[in-house]
């Protein structure tokens, strides 16, 4: 539904997004995941037809973003940042508007907008001047105006921004509900927003796509940079256990304490490191050799906020152009 | 065109649930109250009165009680046409949603000249005043508001294309008061020079000279002509700097960060 090639925009010699290519398919939940100023709202902007791209090709459901731009906006429910809204107008008043404006048919928009106002839980209020509501609700009616033409895709630019961690949840429920009838892409810099409710997960750093995959696909894809170990040293020595595990290269730190006999604890792998798995192998050979009685090594999976870390701040891998240079 | 009609509608919501027409209307009624009146007086104490100039050839522009609130407010209605958008951000739903760019400029114009017209409805007023103690010709009266509205449509549409250029409402104000006076001023150039190409193009651009034929019922084609272009001129390239928005035909978004 969601076509991205090659998309770059520069302003100047600085690169806002470069080179930035995926793709959202019928049904899917994607987040667009990213620090801020990672490109993440130039990106949303360009695809649904703010902003022009300096090169690239955007298609939303099968159109053109330039060429065919009216056909592609017909398609799309986009909330913007921060959800700006006319705020001299009340709420039925505004997504009346809304409605209208993109070509909702006059039979059906007073039933088109009770829906969307009872989706986005904003009915309550509806004859409230915008002036005063909340920046939850604001937020919400900004999610409305996104839902009222009953469009088949949905880009939604932070949508939980500014919430309480209640209104969050809600909104992230309403997202999960929409996910039957629609194709959502959603940005955030927070993870466990993408875990809550989104099935799959681009990862943007510097304008450019750090990772893309499911969540399973990113975990396993980024290497575990801890192990998690109870050894049943030999003779009861746990010192000689925490010097050997020291001693072993690779190793940076090593954290534990001796209880009943055994040694619980964990050991975290250098960034040098390129197998953390294979070391582990090697290390628990080592620990037999000497004796040690290995009763659990198991290298702990990295949470979605170390994928994140090491994603959007590795340095540049070999054979890609730097910082700012030509596409 | 699409998007033209909720647009419009929109934009006259606006206009009127926010004081600033309100405003607008209330200081041109009492500024023309207060012109008809003296004009009313003076022409009470002349003995007699002269073929083409009596007050309503007076009031559609005899007088610099009509040109001056109109360069003044005619670029407080449309300040905020798109200078209030972007500042607010609503601009991007606005843009996002499937709309012509051609019919939301010609919304936001119409909206500010639907309001123009409201603002001159009461001074039909005065001409029934007049029709109360005289004889009155209503087809002067009506090639006289037909040049209203031709100035009105072209000061709209410069003040448009100025709202369009900035972020800020006050500097819009000011932008569109340069234009509308730095026009009027060439326009006196024709009181001031000598014969010769710059007193007819003076002439040509004079909104004084255009309200004098008009006042008089004479509607020259090429006072006409004048407004449409000044009126098309704008509006057209509006909607060239809204479009450059999007895909940034010369950066205005970047560049222009006013």
């Amino acid at each position: 539904m969601i076509e991205v090639s090659r998309l770059t925009k520069a302003y100047g010699a600085f690169y806002a997004v470069n080179d930035v290519s995926f793709q959202v398919g019928k049904g899917e939940v994607v987040g667009f995941l990213g620090p801020n100023g990672a490109g993440k709202s130039t990106t949303l902007r360009i695809l649904a037809g703010f902003l022009g791209m300096t090169s690239g090709q955007v298609r939303i459901g099968g159109h053109d973003i330039v060429e065919a731009s009216f056909e592609a906006r017909q398609q799309l429910g986009y909330m913007p940042e921060a959800a700006p809204l006319y705020t001299e107008m009340r709420v039925r008043e505004y997504l009346q508007f809304r409605a209208e404006l993109k070509g909702v048919a006059g039979r059906d928009r007073r039933a088109r907008v009770e829906q969307a106002m009872a989706e986005a839980r904003v009915d309550d209020v509806a004859e409230t001047l915008i002036l005063n509501l909340s920046k939850g609700y604001r937020q919400r009616v900004g999610l409305a105006d996104a839902l009222v033409a009953r469009p088949p895709i949905l880009i939604l630019d932070e949508p939980t921004a500014g919430l309480d961690p209640n209104q969050i949840r809600e909104v992230r429920d309403l997202i999960k509900g929409l996910g039957e009838r629609h194709t959502i892409l959603l940005s955030t810099h927070i993870l466990p927003e993408v875990e809550a409710t989104c099935g799959r997960a681009v990862v943007i750093a510097r304008g450019r796509i750090a990772g893309e995959g499911t969540l399973e696909e990113l975990r396993s894809k980024r290497r575990s940079s801890r192990a998690r170990l109870a050894l049943r040293p030999a003779r009861g020595e746990h010192e000689a256990v925490e010097a050997l595990l020291r001693g072993v290269d690779g190793v940076k730190s090593c954290k534990g304490e001796a209880h009943e006999g055994l040694w619980r604890g964990e050991i975290t792998w250098d960034k040098k490191v390129d197998d953390p798995e294979l070391a582990l192998e090697e290390l628990v050979r080592r620990l037999v050799e000497q004796g040690h009685g290995v009763r659990e090594a198991t290298p702990s999976k990295a949470s979605l906020d170390e994928v994140f870390a090491q994603l959007t701040t590795e340095p540049q891998r070999e054979g890609e152009p730097a910082e700012g240079g030509a596409p | 065109m699409r998007g033209f009609w909720p647009v419009y509608k929109r934009e006259l919501f606006s206009m009127f649930v926010t004081p600033l027409a309100w405003i607008i209307i209330v200081v041109f009624l009492v500024i023309q109250g207060m012109h008809f009146s003296l004009l009313l007086g003076h022409f009470a104490r002349q003995p007699e009165v002269v073929a083409d100039h009596g007050p309503v050839q007076a009031f559609f522009g005899g007088t610099i009680f009509l040109y001056l609130p109109l360069l003044i407010l005619c670029p407080g209605l449309t300040m905020r046409a798109f200078a209030e958008e972007r500042r607010s951000g609503t601009i991007e739903a606005l843009l996002t949603a499937p709309i012509s760019t051609t019919g939301l400029v010609l919304a936001k114009w119409l909206a500010a000249v639907t309001t123009y017209v409201a603002m001159w409805a009461p001074t039909a007023l005065y001409m029934a005043v007049i029709r109360k103690t005289g004889e009155l010709d209503w087809n002067v009266v009506a090639t006289g508001y037909l040049g209203i509205l031709g100035v009105g449509c072209s000061y709209l549409a410069l003040g448009v294309l100025m709202s369009a250029m900035t972020r800020s409402q006050l500097i819009a104000l000011v932008l569109g008061m340069l234009v509308t006076v730095g026009l009027f001023v060439m326009g006196i150039g024709e009181m001031v020079l000598d014969d010769g190409w710059a007193r007819d193009f003076c002439s040509y651009v004079s909104v004084w000279s255009q309200m004098d034929d008009f006042s008089k019922g004479i509607v020259d084609s090429r006072r006409l002509a004048f407004d449409l272009t000044m009126t098309t001129v704008p509006l057209f390239a509006t909607v060239r700097v809204v479009d450059s928005w999007r895909w940034g035909l010369w950066n205005f978004s970047t560049s222009m960060r006013c």
